[in-house]
């Protein structure tokens, strides 16, 4: 639980494009909100419009200079007309913050206020408008002086520092862009997914590369982002295969030029063994000849697996009959068999088609057939069979040897994985090269156990499809 | 016997020389293509042990003149390469066999005087085997000594195991080579004709290899008839 949250978390929080691009898509929303609330702002910073309007001074001026000897009704008159322009810009509310305040004076006597909450405001320049520290608050304050007579009218707008904070305070602007933002992110995040596409092809055809196959990614986007991606893979891909077969075809070329000298060291020490009669030196010399024999080994398996290894792009499969291939192969090693006193036995289906390189298979048969003999007690039996099993062909090579341990299965196919346990010599190459050619031809290899505790090795391979059963002949 | 070895590594070239002469042979040894084209030309040779990879070309050019000029004589090849395909490339280019290094002398010994024997006509010698021997052009057969009349199959069958002794002769091989095209499909056909066979020359000669085929062991067959 905690470890699927904790994976979950570095999930999240690994960087991701997608992310990218919708924090990007999202700023920019941001932004661009911004500047339509800065516009707007400022628009409205851009001095007040009611103080712009003289007609209001006016009329301000004419009702106090008609009515200056009616206080009272000159007092009712003000009012109501602070009341209607109230109405007209504020909230209608005289205390309120975002109301407008007016003032009015004859000569030294303020003979109106709008609110006594807000304290006299003094312009210093007449008719011009400015910004006054009044009450804690800022304003902007114009005062027309009447040309007849010492009235004076003061109208003031709350500044606009105060206007943003209340707008803000409000959340008049910010709230569609809150609301609105998720909706903006959804449509892009499943265009951005939508877009992404081909790319998620790539990826998805590089994941699932097996670890040998270095062939050019097979599709080629054609957008101009992706293009130089997938080209610096393929020209990877390119230098890797490139190298691997320089170095295939160096390992090849060198145990190529060894069989040379293993040769002329063999026949040399052989030439001389038989001219020997000294029983020390011909012991010593067998030694010699033993390790040549090794050597020689080593190098056509070296061979082999360059061979089995390497993407084949001249030898065309065809189609074989196991059986018959079996049965040639033991044959051949027949002899090496008898020499050890090991009894090579053979059963087998009639007509048991397979597609392949036959000297892939050659080589297979050979090492799963060579292994069984070198582990057989004198006088032990090893038993071959081919047969068909469902849609695939079976070759199981049992023998009567030690085995090998439950837990050595998987690694004894590693190159140059040798049981620390078994004191024959060997290369550590021959079930490598095994399970190399399985691999190629589709099949499978697996080692068990037989009833007496032998080593029993199973190949399956893909049956051949035969338009007709060959009436080949092996009991 | 005169022998003409091309083979342009000192060591090999001068080991198989000396182990060939220890045999009683004489080994003309050569290590370039052009020098052994000139001493074809200067004396008679029995057969050819020719290396494929020369430092002036390759063996085959040698083999193939060699076919287009003489017609009979023996070429034995030896090679590094051991790809089915160079194989199959080399005897179908004319050599008479083809031997893959690093080879055992006992396996060049007897692929050499097998060779021989071929080229000094094979069908007018006595192939003798322990106590057998087979007269081809008579199809005559003598066990310890006393003749011993085979039917056409059986006498076929026992030329070709005789001819390859030591190597196992698979079944269908000998189906294909000996039995008539009818008698193929009768399954045990072949044990019966075997079967028959042993009890004319007896049962220490052909040894059975289960499912495979049969062979006929150079050394005694003493220790596989103890099972």
């Amino acid at each position: 639980m905690m470890l699927s949250l904790a994976r979950r978390w570095r999930n999240w929080i690994q960087p991701s494009l997608m992310r990218r691009l919708l924090l990007a898509q999202a700023g920019v929303v941001a932004l661009l909100w911004t500047m339509v609330i800065a516009l707007l702002l400022y628009d409205s910073y851009e001095d007040p419009e009611l103080l712009k309007l003289d007609k209001i001074f006016h009329t301000v001026i004419a009702i106090a200079q008609n009515t200056a000897d009616r206080p009272a009704r000159q007092q009712e008159t003000l009012a109501a007309f602070d009341a209607a322009l109230l109405e007209a810009v504020g909230d209608g509310n005289a205390a309120s913050d975002t109301s407008p305040v007016l003032q009015v004076w004859q000569g030294d006597r303020l003979i109106y206020r709008s609110t006594a909450a807000v304290p006299v405001i003094l312009n210093i320049m007449p008719n011009r408008i400015e910004t006054v520290s009044a009450g804690g608050r800022e304003w902007r304050a114009r005062t027309l002086v009447s040309t007849t007579s010492d009235t004076r009218v003061m109208l003031a707008e709350p500044s606009i520092w105060r206007l943003t904070v209340t707008i803000l305070n409000r959340g008049y602007y910010l709230l569609p862009l809150v609301i609105s933002l998720p909706f903006l992110v959804f449509p892009a995040w499943l265009s951005v997914r939508l877009a992404l596409r081909p790319w998620r092809r790539v990826s998805q055809e590089t994941a699932e590369r097996g670890p040998a196959d270095l062939t050019p990614l097979s599709y080629m986007p054609p957008h101009k982002e992706l293009q130089p991606l997938v080209q610096s893979i393929n020209s990877l891909l390119q230098r890797v295969r490139d190298s691997t077969s320089r170095e295939r075809s160096l390992i090849a070329d060198a145990a190529h030029e060894l069989r040379t000298p293993l040769a002329a060291m063999r026949v040399n020490v052989e030439a001389l063994k038989e001219q020997s009669t000294d029983e020390r030196q011909r012991e010593l010399m067998g030694n010699l000849l033993r390790s040549n024999d090794r050597a020689a080994r080593l190098v056509g398996q070296l061979l082999q697996l360059m061979r089995s290894d390497a993407v084949s792009d001249s030898a065309l499969p065809v189609m074989l009959s196991l059986d018959g291939l079996v049965q040639d192969r033991l044959a051949m090693i027949e002899s090496l068999a008898s020499a050890r006193g090991v009894e090579l036995e053979l059963e087998c289906e009639d007509s048991v088609p397979v597609l392949g390189e036959r000297e892939s298979l050659v080589s297979m048969i050979d090492n799963l057939v060579n292994n069984a003999i070198k582990y057989s007690p004198t006088g032990g039996t090893v038993v071959v069979n081919v047969s068909r099993d469902g849609s695939q062909a079976l070759l199981t090579v049992a023998d009567q040897g030690p085995g090998i341990p439950h837990t050595l299965r998987e690694r004894v196919f590693d190159r140059f994985f040798r049981n620390p346990d078994q004191s024959q010599s060997g290369s550590g190459l021959g079930l490598a090269i095994v399970k190399s050619v399985v691999d190629r031809h589709g099949g499978e290899v697996r080692l068990g156990e037989t009833a007496s505790g032998g080593l029993l090795a199973t190949v399956r391979l893909p049956l051949a499809v035969a338009e007709a059963p060959q009436p080949l002949l092996c009991s | 016997m005169n022998l003409l070895l091309v083979e342009d590594d000192l060591d090999l070239g001068n080991g198989v020389r000396i182990a060939l002469a220890n045999q009683g042979m004489d080994v003309v040894w050569v290590r370039r293509l052009d020098d052994a084209l000139r001493t074809l030309d200067g004396g008679t040779f029995d057969m050819v042990l020719l290396d494929l990879g020369l430092p002036d070309g390759d063996g085959l050019d040698l083999l193939f003149r060699l076919r287009r000029d003489r017609q009979i004589l023996p070429v034995l090849v030896l090679s590094a390469r051991d790809a089915l395909n160079d194989r199959l490339r080399s005897l179908d280019d004319g050599a008479d066999d083809y031997l893959v290094k690093p080879f055992a002398l006992a396996e060049l010994l007897s692929r050499v005087r097998a060779l021989a024997r071929r080229s000094y006509g094979f069908n007018d010698e006595t192939i003798r085997m322990r106590g057998l021997a087979m007269h081809e052009p008579t199809r005559g057969v003598i066990v310890d000594g006393e003749p011993v009349e085979l039917s056409r199959c059986e006498f076929d069958l026992l030329a070709l195991l005789l001819k390859r002794t030591g190597r196992v002769v698979t079944r269908r091989v000998m189906e294909e080579q000996v039995l008539p095209g009818g008698q193929a499909n009768g399954s045990n056909s072949l044990e019966v004709h075997i079967s028959n066979l042993r009890k004319k020359i007896g049962q220490g000669y052909i040894r059975t290899v289960r499912g495979i085929g049969y062979v006929i062991d150079v050394q005694s067959l003493a220790r596989s008839t103890q099972k």
